[in-house]
């Protein structure tokens, strides 16, 4: 039996400005749990749109986002943004560490925000999530002391945090060498097997996006049929 | 386990800070700008001091004016207007319009300015329970000659004990005794800014010459100094006995009744009953002064335009860092909207930094503003205004500094709002994308 995480009925978005340009066009598309699903398509096709779209950041669209059994299009921002901070983890091109702020903080943001856990515990979960990805020898560092490399897997790590039902990936390996790209990749796969976890990124590169489990193509905001 | 020793790295203090993120964020935004930061607040510092001290200087400065003015002068004063619209006498007999008639003086002298039984007024008044103590005054203006040196003053006579009673004289007297009025046949004293003027000192004799020519001998037995330097300037005080003899009237004759109420609030209600009940003016102590408390309403408006305006020349400081670290921080604010901070959040981390700059600035304002009236008000200065005072007087009560530290806040809070709302405002879509 399947166990859809996410699916959508007939996306469309428009962009009004500066002309009338409708960016996805009746997009319809189901995730299963625990599924690693990757979208491809050219430069403009439509794949970050998809991505915020899904992902509650960008709620201008037509049609319907069923998300762990809750309509996305019906609820307020603010539940949008506790949706977001509890159930979805974001990676993008860049990392967007806090500069200023060392690699367990940056990783225990989400979990501050949630306040479920004691901070003690916020902090020993954000170690453990670090030592997931090797990190753990940097948690004192500042962010912006680390390689590129280094500073995605905090930011995967930040994704990790609050244990999200999606990790959604814009380009993750968008500003990495292909030696990173790859190492990166492999982390997102073991993150699958071993926590089952559900992840969908967006990325250019077709050699990556062969070792996912599914992937969507795009094209002038259409889904193409493989 | 290898966790527990990197749990170890973590020291408390960076626990505690660290517990509030949206804290934490902010203050890291401030010190990521030392400089901007610091000179922001000494915009809301500089306010506040000069509200401190200007502010404490003013009211300062008024307080000692009505307490000086309540305790030596009276808090309602009844004297006999002078008619000024009385008409020609000789116009009720002449109708003839077409002969040129001059009459000198119709003005009435000195006589007219008499208040008809003064005496059984007094006795009236006493006996009314909102007065404390009333002093028969009769007042002439006189010159006071020293040599070849002549001042024009105000003498003022009086009954020692009650007027002692009533004005606490004896408390303002520098040199002398009032009490040497009585036992000297001829004593003045005179006051502080009249004395130095005519060049005299205690012991030395002065003339006193009336509008009508009458002139006096008299000594000087005393020097008295109330603080305001008009006052101080022009009073000579004598016996009421010898202004009686000095204007050549009669031995009932006053031309003002001085009032001591026990409720200064009282004044300006039992001055309208006195003088509906005796037929003479009767005015109190405010309206007396009225055109100064004109000017007071004056000086405190100005002083509060300067420190709306300090305040909002500091608030545009504020705006402005806040605006440049909201442009710098675009991507913090983009990831922190994505991992599910709210626009309140957002906001609230801004706000921190505003009113972190206002309370920071407020507090250094207020202790600067506090250390510079004690020191200004620690040099000796011999001040010659209104009111006279070796040093100046500031008004440093609680209720003043609580609300300018209030005025720096809520200005502080302003600054901040606008920025801060404009920050919880944007898109993190946006930011991502122009990355
Ligand atoms: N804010 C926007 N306003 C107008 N058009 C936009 C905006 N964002 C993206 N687009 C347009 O929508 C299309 C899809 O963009 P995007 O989703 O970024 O594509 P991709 O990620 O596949 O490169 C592009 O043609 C782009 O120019
Ligand atoms: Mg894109």
């Amino acid at each position: 039996m399947k166990n859809t995480i996410l699916e959508t009925i007939s996306l469309n978005k428009w962009y009004r400005d500066p002309v009338d340009f409708q960016a996805l066009k009746n997009v319809t598309l189901q995730i299963e749990r625990g599924e690693f699903v990757s979208i491809m398509g050219s430069s403009g096709s439509g794949k970050s749109t998809l991505l915020y779209v899904l992902s509650t950041l960008d709620t201008d669209y037509t049609g319907k986002i069923i998300f762990d059994g809750q309509d996305l299009s019906v609820i307020s921002p603010n539940r949008q943004a506790e949706i977001r901070n509890e159930k979805i983890g974001f990676v993008f091109q860049f990392h967007y560490l806090l500069p200023e702020f060392t690699v367990l903080e940056n990783v225990s943001l989400p979990a501050l925000k949630l306040g479920k856990f004691t901070h003690d515990q916020i902090e020993s979960i954000a170690l453990e999530k670090l030592s997931l990805l090797g990190l753990q020898d940097q948690a004192m560092k500042k962010a912006n002391k680390l390689s590129g490399g280094q500073q995605q897997r905090v930011a995967i790590a930040r994704a990790l945090i609050n244990n999200p039902s999606i990790i959604f990936g814009d380009e993750p390996t968008g500003n990495l060498d292909s030696k990173n790209s790859q190492n990166v990749f492999d982390l997102f796969k073991e993150l699958q097997h071993e926590l089952k976890q559900t992840i969908c990124i967006v990325t250019h590169d077709i050699n990556l996006a062969g070792q996912t489990d599914r992937t969507i193509s795009l094209h002038d905001g259409e889904i193409v049929k493989p | 386990m290898e966790l527990e020793k990197t749990i170890n790295w973590s020291n408390d203090a960076l626990r505690m800070r660290f517990k509030n993120p949206v804290f934490k964020i902010a203050i890291t935004h401030l010190l990521a700008k030392k400089r901007q930061t610091f000179v922001a607040m000494l915009g809301v510092t500089f306010g506040i001091m000069v509200f401190i001290f200007q502010a404490g200087l003013i009211t300062g400065f008024q307080d000692t004016f009505i307490e000086q003015t309540i305790n030596t002068t009276a808090n309602i004063h009844i004297y006999n207007e002078p008619d000024r619209n009385r008409p020609s006498i000789l116009a009720s007999i002449e109708a003839d319009t077409t002969r040129w008639i001059t009459v000198r003086n119709q003005k009435p002298k000195d006589e007219k300015n008499k208040i008809r039984n003064a005496y059984q007024i007094i006795a009236l008044l006493e006996q009314h329970p909102g007065v404390a103590g009333v002093s028969p005054f009769l007042g002439t203006q006189a010159i006071l000659r020293s040599g070849i040196v002549q001042y024009g003053g105000r003498i003022a006579g009086i009954d020692v004990d009650k007027e002692d009673l009533v004005f606490h004289v004896s408390d303002y007297m520098t040199q002398g005794d009032i009490q040497r009025l009585k036992t000297i046949n001829n004593g003045i004293i005179l006051g502080e800014g009249l004395a130095e003027n005519l060049g005299v000192k205690m012991n030395d004799n002065v003339s006193v010459i009336a509008t009508n020519g009458t002139t006096l001998d008299m000594k000087v037995v005393g020097i008295n100094r109330t603080g305001l330097t008009e006052v101080d300037r022009s009073r000579a005080y004598i016996s009421i006995r010898n202004a009686r003899v000095l204007l050549n009237v009669d031995n009932a004759y006053l031309t003002d009744i001085n009032i001591k109420l026990k409720d200064i609030n009282e004044a300006e209600q039992l001055a309208m009953e006195f003088e509906k009940r005796f037929g003479y003016k009767a005015e109190d102590w405010k309206k007396a002064n009225s055109n100064i408390f004109g000017v007071f309403k004056i000086q405190n408006m100005v002083t509060y335009l300067i420190i709306v305006s300090i305040l909002i020349v500091s608030g545009f400081g504020i705006f402005n860092i806040l605006m440049m670290i909201i442009y710098e921080k675009l991507p913090d604010i983009a990831i922190l909207k994505a991992i599910g901070y709210k626009n309140k959040d957002i906001k609230m981390i801004f706000m921190i930094e505003s009113l972190a700059i206002g309370i920071t600035g407020g507090l250094t304002g207020l202790l600067f503003g506090f250390l510079l009236t004690k020191f200004i008000g620690s040099i000796p200065l011999n001040i010659k205004g209104f009111v006279s005072m070796k040093y100046l007087e500031f008004n440093s009560s609680p209720a003043f500094y609580i609300f300018a530290f209030f005025f720096a806040l809520i200005a502080t809070a302003l600054a901040g709002y606008f920025p801060a709302r404009k920050a919880a405002k944007f898109d993190p879509v946006d930011i991502i994308r122009s990355k």
